[in-house]
Parts: C-alpha cells; sequence; structure tokens
C-alpha cells in the first residue's frame, strides 16, 4: 500500500480540519445543491471562489486533492467539448461542419465547474474529517429520525465500525494476498478461470478473518456494557463554535443570496 | 559465497504524505548458504519489511537485494523467487483456505507444476516433519483444527514446496511451549537434512540463541548489530536494547555496567553460571 487512497483522510491542524464535522457535512450538501439547482452565473463564480478558498485553507497539497482526478479530467473535457457542439445556437466559431455556439460553451463551462466543484466538495470533506468525526456529525444530523422510531444510535454505532475496519481488512487482504502469492498463487494468469479461483484463495481467508473479529469485537462490546441504547456519552463532544458559525454564514452567503438576486433575470441562460 | 546479499538497502511507506515512514534504513549484510540466521528486532523495526524483499513481493528503490547472485529488481527472476524462497507469514494460520488439510499443503505444490505421486509424498512428508499423523489429519478441514495445529498445517505448506531458503517470519507468537517446540524442531531439522538456508524473524533474543548461527539486529529501520551469535551477544551496544534480552543476559550486561570484566557472549544460563563462578574464584584468590 504504497500510494494513498483518493479522497483518504489526511491528518492535520488547519482551519478545515477544525471545523465542526456538521458544518462540513451541511456545507458541502448546500453547495453541491445550489451547483446542480442553479445555472446562473454569479452563483458559479461565487461557488467557485468558495471551493478554492476552501481549498487554499486547508493547507493540504493542491497536487494531493487533485490525484484522483486524472480519469476525472477525461470526462470533464468529453462534457464541455460535447456541450460545445452540440447545443443549437448562435454560431461563434465555425470549423468546417463542426459550429461551436455561445450557448453551448456557455453550457460547456457550466458543466466543467459543476463536475468540477462536485469532486472538490466532498473530497474535500472526507480528506479533512477523520471516519469517527463524520460518523458522530451523521449521528447529530440525523438524530431527529428518533421520533420515527429510526434507531440512529446504532446506525451511528454500525457506519463507525464498518469505516473503522475498512483499512484494517485492506491490509489483512495485502497481507494474504502476499502470503498466497508465496506459495505461487497464479494471479496474473491469462486463464479467468484460475484467476477466479486466486481470488477465492484470498476472499475465504478474509471472510473467515472477518467473522472471527466481528466476535470478537462483540464479545468485547459487550463486556464493556454495551447494549445498543441511546444513553451512551462520548469521548469527544462535537463543538459548535463561532467559526463554524462564520463559515456556514459565508456558505448561506454564496448558495442563497445570489438565488434571490439573480436568478431569473439577466443571467439567465439566453434561450 | 553467499546466498541473500544485501547491499544499501532502504525503503519508505507512503512517500511524501503526512504518513511517510522509513521502514528500512541502508541496511547491508550477506546470508551464506545452508546457514541459519536469526533477525531481532522490536515491534516497528523493520523485520517484516525486510523479509518480504527475500522472496521478491518488494523490491528496492534504494539499494539493492542479489538472491543466488540475481538481482531481485528483475522483474521475470522476481516472479519465479517464490519457488526458491518459501515465505512464512506471521499468524500463518490466517492464509489457510481449502477444504482439507491434504489440499492446503498441495496448493502450493500444483502451483508448482509438480506430479500427483509427488504431491501425495512431498505432503506426507511434510506433514510427519511438523508432528501431525497424515493418516488422522490429511481428510479434515483445516478450520476445525486449534490454532497451534492450524500453524503447524500452515507451516507444512510452505516446508512441503521444499525450498532453498526458507524465511519464517514470527513462526511460534502466541503458541504454547509445546506448539512451538515442533515447529522450531521441524525447522531446525529441515536446515540440518537439506542444507537449507533458514532465516527466522523474533523479536526475542531467547528464541533465536541456540538455533541461529548468525544474528542481525534490527532497531527502527537501522541494522544494530550483525555477526556470529556470540560475537553479537559480546557486543557493548547491545546493552541498550535490553528489552530484546532474556533475563540472564540482562543480568550479565549489568554486572558489566557495574564494572566487572565479563563476557557476554554467552549462550545460555549454564555458561553464564560458569563465567560467573570464574570470576568470583579469581577475584577470591
Amino acid at each position: 500500500m504504497k500510494k494513498l487512497k483518493l479522497g483518504g483522510y489526511l491528518p492535520g491542524d488547519s482551519l478545515i480540519h477544525r471545523l465542526d464535522p456538521r458544518t462540513k457535512l451541511l456545507g458541502g450538501l448546500a453547495i453541491i445543491i445550489t451547483i446542480l439547482a442553479v445555472n446562473s452565473w454569479p452563483v458559479f463564480v461565487l461557488n467557485t471562489v468558495l471551493i478554492f478558498l476552501v481549498v487554499y485553507l486547508e493547507k493540504i497539497d493542491f497536487k494531493a486533492v487533485l490525484q484522483g482526478v486524472k480519469w476525472m479530467w477525461m470526462i470533464i473535457l468529453l462534457s464541455f467539448t460535447f456541450q460545445c457542439i452540440f447545443v443549437k445556437g448562435t454560431p461563434l466559431v465555425v470549423i468546417g461542419r463542426l459550429i461551436i455556439t455561445r450557448e453551448g460553451l456557455y453550457l460547456g463551462v457550466l458543466t466543467f465547474l459543476r463536475l468540477l466543484i462536485l469532486y472538490l466538495s466532498s473530497t474535500i470533506l472526507t480528506m479533512t474529517t477523520s471516519p469517527l468525526k463524520l460518523a458522530s456529525g451523521l449521528e447529530a444530523l440525523f438524530s431527529p429520525l428518533r421520533y420515527l422510531k429510526v434507531p440512529v444510535n446504532q446506525l451511528a454505532m454500525l457506519i463507525s465500525i464498518s469505516l473503522r475496519f475498512i483499512p484494517t481488512i485492506i491490509e489483512e487482504a495485502e497481507i494474504i494476498t502476499k502470503a498466497q502469492k508465496s506459495r505461487g498463487a497464479p494471479f496474473s494468469s491469462a486463464k479467468k478461470l484460475v484467476r477466479l479461483q486466486t481470488g477465492m484463495a484470498v476472499f475465504i481467508p478474509l471472510i473467515v478473518g472477518s467473522l472471527q473479529r466481528a466476535t470478537d469485537l462483540a464479545t468485547a462490546m459487550e463486556s464493556r456494557c454495551y447494549t445498543g441504547g441511546s444513553n451512551c456519552s462520548r469521548l469527544k463532544k462535537l463543538n459548535f463554535g463561532r467559526t463554524d458559525l462564520m463559515a456556514l454564514a459565508l456558505i448561506a452567503a454564496s448558495c442563497i443570496l445570489p438565488l434571490f438576486c439573480f436568478h431569473g433575470r439577466f443571467w439567465q441562460v439566453p434561450r | 559465497m553467499p546466498i541473500i546479499e544485501i547491499r544499501n538497502l532502504s525503503y519508505v511507506y507512503h512517500p511524501n504524505t503526512p504518513y511517510e515512514k522509513k521502514a528500512l534504513d541502508d541496511i547491508s549484510f550477506t546470508v551464506g548458504k545452508g546457514e541459519f540466521l536469526g533477525i531481532v528486532g522490536s515491534n516497528g523495526s523493520g523485520k517484516s519489511t525486510l523479509i518480504q524483499h527475500f522472496n521478491g513481493l518488494i523490491y528496492p528503490e534504494l539499494g539493492s537485494i542479489l538472491v543466488s547472485g540475481q538481482d531481485t529488481r528483475d522483474k521475470d527472476f522476481r516472479e519465479q523467487l517464490w519457488k526458491k524462497v518459501g515465505l512464512v507469514f506471521q499468524f500463518p494460520e490466517k492464509q489457510l483456505f481449502e477444504a482439507t488439510v491434504f489440499d492446503e499443503l498441495a496448493y502450493g505444490l500444483k502451483n508448482m507444476g509438480l506430479a500427483a505421486a509427488e504431491i501425495e509424498m512431498r505432503v506426507d512428508e511434510a506433514l510427519k516433519s511438523v508432528g501431525l499423523e497424515p493418516e488422522q489429519s490429511r481428510k479434515r478441514s483445516p478450520f476445525s483444527l486449534s490454532g497451534g495445529m492450524m500453524r503447524r498445517v500452515a507451516v507444512a505448506s510452505v516446508l512441503a514446496m521444499k525450498p532453498d531458503i526458507l524465511v519464517l517470519d514470527e513462526p511460534t507468537a502466541g503458541l504454547d511451549p509445546e506448539g512451538s517446540s515442533h515447529i522450531l524442531q521441524a525447522i531446525k531439522k529441515f536446515q540440518q537434512d537439506k542444507g537449507v538456508t533458514v532465516i527466522l524473524v523474533s523479536h526475542c533474543i531467547d528464541d533465536l540463541i541456540l538455533l541461529a548461527d548468525r544474528l542481525a539486529v534490527l532497531d527502527q529501520g537501522k541494522l544494530l548489530a550483525w555477526g556470529l551469535t556470540r560475537d553479537v551477544l559480546a557486543q557493548e551496544n547491545l546493552a541498550q536494547y535490553d528489552r530484546l534480552l532474556p533475563d540472564y543476559l540482562k543480568m550479565l550486561f549489568d554486572l558489566k555496567k557495574r564494572g566487572w570484566v565479563i563476557n557476554t557472549g554467552l549462550l545460555t544460563v549454564e555458561e553464564a553460571c560458569q563465567e560467573i563462578a570464574k570470576i568470583l574464584r579469581r577475584d577470591g584468590t
């Protein structure tokens, strides 16, 4: 495991790292909804500026943030090109039979920004929030569902445990793969059936190990009196502070205000 | 001529990220043919990373490793290396997956492309060598065995492949004395009968002191000491790593610190007793 996984948590102590997970979840959601629902220029410009401000503040190497986007660029560029070519309207540039229209260019740039912001906002969330914080943030946000008899605590525990064990299981899979390779397991065989059988040589021990670990974990939790109720307290309380309020205000300003000011008026797509 | 030659080997996990960790730092030593080498180090000293270099699971980016004279950076050589270098991972019972003990042992042999008769013979031989009765255990499911028996099956599955070099990562961790002596005896016998090179990793010198011809001591990715077991134990700088040492050696180093002129290159408690008695007699008369 020499390379880090795309969007994996990178520990740090930046302003963005220290924000409450609820702020980041709500903020990210707000930006995504705005970007998907609105078609006007100022909203896009504001949100793009906002997201790059966040990237600047999180103090993670920008290259690391864009590490996984190599294939994303393909999608982004393709959709940009198709929008430019296939949208009918006022011709802007004519190259032989290809006609790039003003409307097409406009929609192309919008799609480009839309995909970029979608990618960045979700990546920033997972890169700056530890899985446990993310789970407690989700629990806090979903807690009103308690009144509908949804077992929010248990669901949150489920999410935390799954997130917690993903790296462990990946590591174990790597070790078992290496152990089977040391016994000559043909992982790169040309025959599909052989490759499938070899996969089983990793899959079976992995399942056996996971079941064993789940049993042990259940015993360990029960011996510490875990009963799945809502009476569990937390070691680290979520703390919604002034920075969080400011961050949410900023996001609200860039997401909601432009709706009232510009939507449906002169910045709309010309039809 | 050495069968494994390690030259200035370094290895870094997750380079250029906050998780960056130097697992191995400029390590050089050699392993002779037919030798029993013990690698000692505490958790995180780089032992497990080092041994994965021996059978080509990891290949060096800085420095190099030659196995029987060939460089493991050569991809074709590296991919065939598992036939020559048998690697038993830590807690190898976690890798068991076949329906019967026989199939489990035959897995590596089938991958080597051996004939059925040869496989039968080798499976029985390997089971006997780790103290399991072939008739009783062949048809059993490996998952129905006790932890110690599963470990023995896993070790046997590598022994059956008859590698030229056998590498084991803490093969006795968490076993009772009976289980560990079965495994250690099988390993020693394997080395003596077949002239095989054995590399055994442990976090405690105690396990290795009587088995190993040579010791290599690792600490935080650096090679602290390497040489004949007695020479390594006689070294001054080993004292500061006393968490790796057995009790009687700790005492010898302690006496040395208090000004005794004492040889610490001793392998057993009896030798230590004699050495202390000798010094007391000399000082008394």
